[in-house]
C-alpha cells in the first residue's frame, strides 16, 4: 500500500486503489464496504471497499480475515499482506478522508454531517468499482445510521445489485472483513506517520488512541491548543471534545452564522422577550423591561 | 463619516488632526495633514461585523480598514467663513479660521489649494498687498454646483447605480433606464456632497440645482371606519352594564351537568386562578 499520494497533501480527501483483477471484470462479484476511524478526534477516517468473484468468496474465508477490531495491529498487517498476495482475484480501493476534510464538511455553512459524508464516500467507492468494470452483483455494508434506510438508499442508487446492510457485517461477511482490514491498516499507517504541515517543532507523537475518552489524547489536545488557531489539521475541529477545549481555553471567535440561542439573539437585535408583554407591573409603577 | 475619536493633546505635533467639519453631523472628526501641511486628507473607516486582520505574525481583532483620501480644504474652511460672513465685513482669513476648541484648523490655511481657491467661496479685496475675504453664498453655490457636476461624471465613469429604490451601491440594475437617469445622478451626487456641508447649504444647493425637494411619503393612516350618519342620539347597541349589577354577581348556576358537579367537588386548595400565571410577582421580574 503506497500512502505517498495522501502524505503529499494530507489536508484533502485521497483515493488509493489496487489493480483491478481481470477475473473481476468477467465474473459476477461481491463487494464489502467498511470504515475505520469514525470515532477518534484525531486523524483521518478511512473508507474501504474490497471485492472478489462470487465463486471465490470462500477462499477469502480461508485467509482467516476477521473483524479488524478483534485483531492486533501486527495481525492486521499480516492479513493485509495476504490480501495483497491474493491480488489475482481480490481488489480493493480506499478513500482517506483527512481530519481537515471532516472538519470543513461538518462546520461549513450548510452543514454536511458525518453520516451523509460516510454514505457519499461509500457510494463513490462503489461507483468507482463499477466504472472500473467490476461485475458487481452483491454489496455488503456495515451499517451507518438506521440499517433499512441506508439499504434503501444504496439499492435505489445501484439498481440491479443486491444490497445487504447489517450491523456487525464485518464479522459476518469475509468480504467486509477484508475491506475493514484494508481501511484499518491504512488509517494506522497514516496516523503513525502523520506529517504535520504546521511548524510545531519536535512534535510529541504520544497521542494515544485518538479517541476522545483516552486520557493521553486529551492531554495531547491540551498541549497543542493554540489560543488563536486552535489545533493542527490533524485534529477534527468538529468534534465536541476539540470544540469544548477551544471554547474554554482559546480566544473567542465569532462567525456571522454563529447560532445564538434565542435569548442571546433577541438581545443582540434588542428585541423584547415575549414574557415582557405579560408583566404589567403591579401598583402601576412602570419599570422599563430589563435588557 | 470619519472616526470621531477626540484627541486632546499632541494633536499639533503630528499630522493627525481633529477638526469639526461643520457638516451634517458637526461632530469632531479625524483628519490628516500631509507633506508639511500642504495636503489635507480625510480619514474614513470601513467597519463591519465579524472581521479581523492577520497582520504579519499578529491578529488584529476588529477588521477595520482605514481610508485616507484627499479632501478639498475649502469644505472645512467654509463653516468658518459662513460664520464670519454674517458680520458682512471683509476680514483676513487667518482671523476667520480660528478655533479655540480645534486649534489645528488654522493649519488648513497652509494647504496648497486653500488660499488659491478661496475665491470660489468668497469675494476678495486687496488692500496694501493684504488680502481680505468675505463669504459669498452665490459663489459658493456655483462652486458646489461644479462639485456636483464633477461627481456625476465620476459616478457615471464608475457605473454606480443611482436613483430611487437603490439602497446599496453594490446594487446593479439589470436594465438601465435612460429616462430621468440624469436627475437621479444629480440627486445622488448632491447627497454625496451634502455629507460635507451643513444642512442649510445642502437645501440651498438643491434649489440652486433646480431640483424640488423630495417629500418622503407620509405614513398613511388606515382609513377611518365609515360611520353611519343619523340624527338619532348615540346609544350603545348592546348594554353590557346590566352584568355589573349587584344581583348578577356570581350566582351559582342553578342547574349543573353531571360533569360540572363532579368538577365542583374537586379539592381546589392550593390551586391558582388562571390569571395569576400572567402576572408574575414584581420582585421575581427584576433579574
Amino acid at each position: 500500500m503506497d500512502l505517498s499520494p495522501f502524505e503529499d497533501d494530507n489536508s484533502v480527501s485521497c483515493r488509493l486503489v489496487s489493480e483491478i483483477p481481470e477475473v473481476c471484470k468477467t465474473e459476477d462479484c461481491c463487494l464489502g464496504i467498511d470504515e475505520a476511524g469514525r470515532g477518534p478526534v484525531l486523524g483521518p477516517m478511512v473508507y474501504g471497499i474490497c471485492f472478489c468473484p462470487l465463486s471465490r468468496k470462500e477462499e477469502l474465508k480461508d485467509l482467516k480475515v476477521a473483524d479488524s477490531k478483534t485483531l492486533t495491529e501486527a495481525e492486521r498487517e499480516n492479513l493485509f499482506e495476504k490480501l495483497d498476495e491474493a491480488k489475482s482475484y481480490v481488489g480493493w480501493a480506499l478513500q482517506i478522508l483527512s481530519p481537515n476534510t471532516i472538519s470543513t464538511c461538518m462546520l461549513r455553512r450548510t452543514k454536511y454531517n458525518l453520516n451523509a459524508l460516510s454514505h457519499d464516500t461509500a457510494i463513490d467507492l462503489v461507483q468507482y468499482a463499477l466504472d472500473s468494470g467490476v461485475q458487481l452483483k452483491e454489496i455488503y455494508v456495515d451499517t451507518v445510521g438506521p440499517a433499512d434506510k441506508y439499504e434503501h438508499k444504496l439499492s435505489q442508487r445501484f439498481p440491479g445489485i443486491q444490497v445487504t446492510v447489517r450491523p456487525k457485517a464485518d464479522s459476518l461477511f469475509p468480504v467486509v472483513s477484508a475491506a475493514s482490514i484494508c481501511a484499518k491498516v491504512a488509517r494506522d499507517r497514516v496516523v503513525k506517520g502523520w506529517n504535520f504541515t504546521e511548524d510545531l517543532g519536535e512534535v510529541d507523537t504520544d497521542y494515544g488512541s485518538g479517541y476522545p475518552n483516552d486520557p493521553k489524547t486529551k492531554a495531547w489536545l491540551l498541549k497543542y491548543l493554540d489560543p488563536v488557531f486552535g489545533y493542527p489539521q490533524f485534529v477534527r475541529f468538529s468534534w465536541s471534545t476539540a470544540q469544548t477545549l477551544m471554547d474554554s481555553k482559546a480566544v473567542n471567535v465569532h462567525w456571522d452564522d454563529d447560532e445564538e440561542d434565542g435569548e442571546k439573539a433577541a438581545q443582540r437585535q434588542s428585541n423584547k422577550s415575549m414574557l415582557s408583554y405579560f408583566s404589567v407591573s403591579a401598583g402601576g409603577s412602570t419599570s422599563a423591561p430589563k435588557k | 463619516m470619519a472616526t470621531k475619536k477626540k484627541r486632546t493633546s499632541n494633536v499639533d505635533n503630528d499630522s493627525w488632526v481633529v477638526i469639526a467639519p461643520g457638516g451634517l453631523e458637526n461632530a469632531a472628526s479625524l483628519y490628516m495633514l500631509g507633506c508639511g501641511d500642504v495636503m489635507l486628507y480625510e480619514v474614513k473607516a470601513f467597519e463591519d461585523d465579524f472581521h479581523s486582520w492577520f497582520v504579519g505574525q499578529a491578529v488584529q481583532r476588529d477588521g477595520r480598514l482605514i481610508f485616507v483620501t484627499p479632501l478639498d480644504p475649502l469644505f472645512l474652511i467654509l463653516p468658518y467663513l459662513i460664520k464670519s460672513g454674517k458680520e458682512g465685513k471683509f476680514q483676513r482669513v487667518d482671523q476667520v479660521v480660528k478655533d479655540e476648541e480645534f486649534p489645528a484648523c488654522s493649519r488648513l490655511l497652509s494647504c496648497a489649494r486653500t488660499l488659491a481657491s478661496l475665491h470660489h467661496i468668497a469675494e476678495e479685496k486687496e488692500v496694501e498687498s493684504q488680502m481680505y475675504h468675505r463669504y459669498s453664498q452665490e459663489k459658493t453655490m456655483n462652486w458646489l454646483k461644479k462639485k456636483v457636476e464633477r461627481t456625476v461624471i465620476a459616478l457615471k465613469k464608475k457605473n454606480v447605480s443611482v436613483g430611487e429604490g437603490v439602497k446599496s451601491s453594490t446594487y446593479v440594475r439589470v436594465k438601465s433606464e435612460t429616462d430621468n437617469q440624469e436627475e437621479d445622478f444629480i440627486r445622488y451626487s448632491h447627497g454625496l456632497i451634502s455629507e460635507y456641508i451643513s444642512e442649510d447649504l445642502s437645501k440651498a444647493l438643491l434649489t440652486h440645482l433646480g431640483l424640488p425637494e423630495l417629500t418622503s411619503p407620509k405614513e398613511t393612516e388606515p382609513p377611518s371606519k365609515k360611520r353611519k350618519l343619523s340624527d338619532k342620539p348615540v346609544e350603545a347597541g348592546e348594554d353590557y352594564t346590566k352584568f355589573n349589577s349587584a344581583d348578577f354577581a356570581r350566582k351559582p348556576p342553578k342547574k349543573m351537568t353531571a360533569a360540572q358537579k363532579s368538577l365542583a367537588k374537586v379539592d381546589k386548595t392550593g390551586m391558582k386562578p388562571m390569571s395569576s400565571f400572567f402576572s408574575p410577582k414584581v420582585k421575581a421580574e427584576k433579574k
